[in-house]
């Protein structure tokens, strides 16, 4: 479905999207594996629109920095991230980028702060950082 | 004629259900009949992106996503999970299996809307043919049959109860405290929210244990007093009730004459099947009674069931929800559920220069997934490290006043057949248009500034609201499509919610609300359901 290449810049993004501080980053808490499980059910049309999109941050990043996102450093895959958010980029995108990063932000949250039934928040990691606490 | 059956009943809902217990009570030989099925607490589950309150990919309680399309005004086909669809629960106690349970009266002047503040123009704002004194004996009746919590003396805003409520509140959360302290402070009135929710075990069932999934969610332990653990199975143990379900009724059947003679359905395997009665009830809810109404056209009633008047499916109203979120220093949020637990009326009428108002109160428990989605500051980044920390910091630190704003119906606000468009049956499915009308948008612009004002005196240290545009709203509180009304010309069915023109076809659910005030409206439906199905068994 997606080229080795493609699910490394998947693994930045959503780490830029939800980062790493003293609590997990969102794909070591599982919000990859939430992605992967919707990529086969409800966001199975959204996957051509993903590849595209995932492309095109790799374009800006050679564009900018001569190098592939996933190489860059932190700030630089957030300013390339806001850009696209602003719709502010320098190649020529498939896709509209500000709704690309309002997808990616929604679907991240829905990994990270939703059930882990649903594949994501493993341990209930999301939960126990924000204090939401299950009773019953 | 002799059938197996006295009545049917068409939607095992909030007044479908009650119309069942009574009549089955009564001891008429009833068919219910629902379209969705029966569906166990673990069956309904606890998924967060997929539920009555947040359906992202999907619905808990049905109806399916597939094959259950509805059309909308722009073209679009939408399915029961996609915005502007409107739907409402399809299973065994519908909406009353998964909802919060607020359990509102409806105030004297909510049934007199018109003659209180004269009709604006291109609204059908009309006065309700029954007054409050009417329905009240039928809501103290569903407060102790169906069991509510809360607390008669503080409901100040109403005319004095006869009796109390069964059950004290529910004692108050944190934020609770921290809410009363704000409407102290502006001196506005305030009360426990009433629920249909048991506070102390009542009714063989137990008392609530305060989870945190509770709207948008079955109970855990039946501590909710959905329709499906009381009315239809009172009515299932009387041994005059037939519950069917998985079961979707395609029309209403009628002799020569027009006279209604039963229905025309698919059963649970998808196979044709009729039955009959002396008399039909259909409780499908406010787009789908309206809907079926519409696709049993006759001889003499070309455009439908009780539509010759071009009444049916008009004036569809919801509730808007403004809001005020509030930011506090403290934690606020102590997860005792159901989180909805105290009210304002000071707002709902007697305010310059708008017709009716609202009700405010403090949010059930918002899941984390719906607070990313919903609650944050419009000035917060929707990603990286800043979303995360305020997530982390602040989920415990927040409130959300908001609550029904009276909406002021348009005629144009409305259901309609799509011919071209079939569900999984064959049969033409709804099709929505138009808007409330724009004084809704002006009462719900008035409202955020009130809870604005509950959270600054409340102690918030940051507020951001939001006031809803003008669209067409309905979803669980749906109501309006088959209004009530003395004159034939004007409305669909009479003070006894019997169609015009017609002696054996009733309507018990939220189509027939006049207008739907600013409260939810559960315990209305399932008391105007109480007062019909009464009426139904004295008649026949």
């Amino acid at each position: 479905m997606f080229s080795e290449g493609q699910i490394e810049i998947l693994q930045a993004v959503v780490n830029r999207m939800i980062p790493p501080d003293d609590w997990p980053g969102g794909w070591e808490a599982g919000v990859g594996d939430y992605l992967f499980r919707q990529f086969e059910r409800d966001l199975k049309g959204m996957v051509g629109l993903y590849q595209q999109g995932l492309d095109a941050l790799e374009a800006e990043a050679q564009a900018a920095h001569g190098a592939g996102f996933a190489r860059l450093s932190a700030e630089q895959q957030d300013m390339l991230l806001m850009q696209a958010e602003r719709g502010t980029v320098q190649t020529t995108w498939p896709l509209d980028p500000p709704n690309f990063i309002t997808m990616l932000a929604h679907h991240c949250a829905e990994g990270f702060y939703s059930d882990p039934d649903n594949g994501g928040n493993r341990d209930q990691i999301a939960w126990r950082m924000i204090g939401f606490e299950v009773r019953g | 004629m002799t059938t197996p059956y006295d009545v049917i009943i068409i939607g095992a809902g909030a007044g479908g259900g009650v119309a069942a217990g009574v009549l089955a009570l009564a001891g008429k030989r009833v068919l219910l009949i629902e379209r969705g099925r029966q569906l166990s607490f673990e069956e309904i589950g606890r998924d967060h992106l997929r539920n009555q309150r947040l359906s992202q990919y999907g619905h808990n309680a049905g109806p399916d996503i597939d094959g259950n399309p509805r059309t909308l005004e722009d073209g679009r086909i939408v399915r029961p999970h996609e915005p502007g669809y409107q739907n409402n629960a399809a299973t065994v106690g519908s909406g009353t299996r998964v909802y919060g349970a607020q359990a509102w009266r409806f105030m004297p002047q909510d049934f007199r809307m018109a003659s209180l503040y004269g009709v604006p123009a291109g609204s059908s704002l009309a006065d309700w043919p029954i007054s409050y004194d009417d329905l009240a004996p039928y809501y103290e009746r569903v407060e102790w049959e169906i069991g509510v919590c809360g607390d008669h003396q503080a409901m100040t805003h109403l005319p004095a109860y006869n009796k109390p409520y069964p059950m004290p509140p529910l004692p108050p959360t944190t934020k609770a405290q921290v809410q009363r302290r704000g409407l102290a402070a502006l001196g506005w009135q305030f009360l426990p929210v009433p629920l249909l929710i048991n506070s102390i075990p009542y009714n063989d069932r137990p008392a609530c244990i305060r989870c945190q999934h509770c709207v948008g969610f079955a109970c855990p332990v039946d501590a909710k007093n959905d329709t499906q653990v009381t009315m239809i199975a009172r009515a299932l143990s009387s041994g005059n009730c037939t519950l069917v379900t998985g079961a979707m009724v395609e029309r209403l059947t009628t002799d020569a004459g027009g006279r209604v003679t039963g229905i025309a359905y698919f059963d649970a395997n998808g196979n044709r099947a009729e039955a009959q009665a002396e008399v039909v009830v259909v409780s499908a809810g406010a787009v789908e009674t309206a809907r079926l109404l519409l696709n049993s056209a006759t001889p003499q009633e070309p455009n439908g069931i009780g539509n010759n008047s071009d009444q049916v499916g008009r004036h569809l109203q919801g509730h808007y929800y403004p809001r005020a979120v509030g930011l506090f220093e403290q934690p606020v949020q102590d997860w005792l559920g159901p989180g909805a637990s105290t009210a304002t009326c000071q707002f709902n009428h007697d305010n310059d220069g708008i017709i009716g108002g609202g009700m405010l109160a403090d949010e059930f428990i918002v899941l984390p997934i719906i607070f990313w989605k919903r609650l944050l500051p419009p000035d917060l980044p929707r990603w990286g490290a800043a979303n995360k920390q305020f997530m982390r910091d602040n989920y415990r630190r927040v409130t959300d006043i908001t609550g029904p704003v009276q909406e002021i119906p348009s005629p144009d606000g409305r259901v309609t057949i799509n011919p071209k468009v079939k569900d999984r049956y064959g049969i033409p499915v709804a099709h929505l248009s138009g808007t409330t009308h724009p004084e809704t948008v002006r009462t719900a612009q008035f409202m955020v500034e009130r809870a604005r004002e509950w959270q600054q005196a409340a102690g918030a240290v940051k507020i951001w609201t939001n006031a809803p545009g003008l669209h067409l709203s309905g979803g669980q509180h749906q109501a309006g499509t088959a209004r009530m009304g003395d004159d034939p010309a004007t409305s669909v069915v009479d003070r006894w919610c019997k169609v015009h023109g017609h002696d054996n076809l009733y309507i018990a659910d939220g189509s027939v609300h006049v207008t739907n005030c600013c409260f939810n409206p559960v315990l209305t439906i399932m008391s105007m359901a109480w007062r019909t199905a009464e009426h139904i068994a004295q008649v026949w």
